[in-house]
């Protein structure tokens, strides 16, 4: 009977086990996917913005958001990584109570010195390190893109690539430090609450992309001398509206990446998902709200624009409208909030370029106005909702969700209007207006983007 | 600290296993890294600015 009891056990305590590596190789693989899914996002925004510029600065355009791509892995792994966990608590870099924040944690885990680099390194004890590492990167890289397609066609690529690493190995890092984190001082203080990063990917980008389209100014030819706007057509439509499909697959990556798997000794709960604030979720909810909000930003930019430019725009609306709330939102009241940001999206991107502010691709309105638009909505419909997990943490409020909106928006203009004012200062902003006229591909580029050229059809009118 | 050369076995290894791992190499192959990334964007910085002026004249 004993030793029948102890086989059972030792069975047992295998089964454990297997469970257990079962398991941790699922937390891994889960995020290492996520990585080339938000490739993706990528991807899409170089076509994007490719297809927005005109046939003398397509490679130019693309040149400078690869390179973007390219510094923002190092310099994440040289600092940014340390910035997410050593800010949560704000400036003072102290620790926060849930123990994971601060300059000597940050310290101990995010420098590829010392012994911390046994964490930013091939580890065969640490399944979890990289991967993380790795999605965040992917994440910053997204900021980049984002600030990338606004500023095309009379950028220096030198002076865009210091200014995506301003943005995206740190602006956008403090952000998601202070609301993004379980310390947070933004969450345990306000109760903010931004699962899939409205505000403080999104935003921070758009209003980064405005404190830098202030400094570069706009086109040649962008504005007439009585202060009206021209429409500066990209050469390809097509390659414009596929990228964005493309940016809309790779969401699904990036907002995956958003959720913190069960089970390990890092995870929230042993048998369920959980936001970054510890707070329950399900794959299932991003795929209802995703797909609602997807429909609501479409149709609410059809009905007002009939552009598939401004309809495919409005898909990314729609997302980024939701994403704060995906994890709590009804599918209906998604919708809804997806379709007004489909309906004010082409009317906000006019009402900014009547101010003199060529943003040649809609992303300050896109990313930066909509997401704080979500952060808002947010705090309208959730107020209430425990902002953490565990007993008499902050909850969601319209008030918390505003004071969000403000960070997020200085957190961006700020460093985005400083940055480029010096690079502007140093001659490293504005490409010269000669090189502009002649187009950025003959300039410094040297391959060209369609050898036997392009035919082109009249278009409707509207 | 470092790969157990001595042994040259896998199964002594536990942790991190990357190459110079205990020692001072991963932080100068980090510095490095760091010198490549100014350095290259001061000669792309002056070498975009010779194709300017040279779209100037």
């Amino acid at each position: 009977m004993e030793e029948q009891i102890a086989e059972l056990a030792a069975q047992v305590a295998a089964l454990q086990a297997s469970a257990g590596v079962t398991n941790t190789m699922f937390a891994e693989t889960y995020y290492y996917l996520t990585i080339p899914l938000m490739i993706i996002i990528h991807a899409g925004f170089l076509a994007y913005e490719m297809g927005a510029s005109r046939m003398k600065n397509v490679l130019s355009s693309g040149v400078k958001n690869i390179l973007a791509f390219a510094f923002m892995i190092p310099t994440f792994y040289f600092f940014g990584w340390w910035v997410y966990w050593a800010f949560p608590t704000g400036i003072t870099l102290s620790a926060g109570a849930a123990g994971i924040s601060g300059a000597e944690y940050a310290s101990s885990i995010a420098f590829g010195w010392g012994e911390s680099a046994q964490y930013m390194g091939p580890n065969i004890a640490d399944q979890a390190s990289g991967v993380f590492f790795g999605a965040f990167a992917l994440f910053a890289c997204t900021t980049a893109s984002i600030m990338s397609g606004a500023v095309i066609e009379r950028i220096q690529t030198v002076g865009f690539t210091i200014l995506a690493i301003v943005l995206g190995s740190f602006a956008w890092v403090v952000a998601a430090a202070w609301g993004w984190h379980a310390d947070g001082w933004m969450v345990t203080m306000f109760g903010l609450h931004d699962f899939g990063a409205a505000g403080l990917v999104h935003a921070v980008a758009g209003f980064f992309a405005l404190g830098v389209l202030v400094n570069l100014g706009p086109r040649i030819g962008k504005f007439n001398a009585d202060g009206t706007a021209n429409h500066i057509g990209g050469h390809n439509m097509p390659l414009t509206v596929t990228g964005l499909m493309l940016i809309i697959v790779g969401f699904w990556g990036f907002l995956m990446a958003c959720v913190i798997v069960p089970g390990e000794g890092w995870s929230w709960f042993a048998a369920k998902g959980a936001t970054i604030y510890g707070t329950p979720i399900t794959l299932s909810a991003l795929a209802f709200n995703i797909l609602m909000g997807i429909a609501g930003g479409i149709i609410g930019a059809w009905i007002y624009t009939k552009d598939p430019f401004w309809m495919m725009s409005g898909a990314l609306a729609g997302i980024i409208s939701v994403a704060s709330g995906l994890d709590i939102y009804f599918p209906g009241l998604a919708f809804i909030i997806a379709f007004g940001a489909g309906v004010i999206l082409q009317p906000c991107a006019v009402w900014l370029e009547k101010r003199g502010i060529d943003d040649a691709v809609g992303a300050v309105t896109v990313h930066g106005t909509i997401g704080l638009y979500g952060l808002i909505a947010l705090g309208v419909f959730a107020s209430g909702y425990p902002a953490l997990q565990g007993e008499g943490v902050a909850t969601v409020s319209l008030v918390g969700q505003i004071v969000g909106a403000i960070v997020f928006f200085l957190l961006g203009f700020v460093p985005g209007y400083v940055v480029s004012f010096i690079l502007n200062a140093m001659g490293m902003l504005r490409t010269p207006e000669a090189a502009e006229k002649a187009g950025l591909d003959p300039t410094k580029v040297p391959a060209q983007a369609y050898p036997e050229g392009i035919s082109t059809s009249p278009a409707a009118s509207s | 600290m470092g790969f157990p050369y001595d042994t040259a076995d896998w199964a002594v290894v536990d942790g991190a296993m990357f190459m110079g791992w205990g020692g001072s190499a991963p932080g100068i192959y980090t510095l490095i890294a760091a010198i490549i990334c100014v350095a290259v964007l001061w000669m792309g910085n002056s070498s975009e600015k010779a194709k300017y002026e040279d779209a100037e004249k």
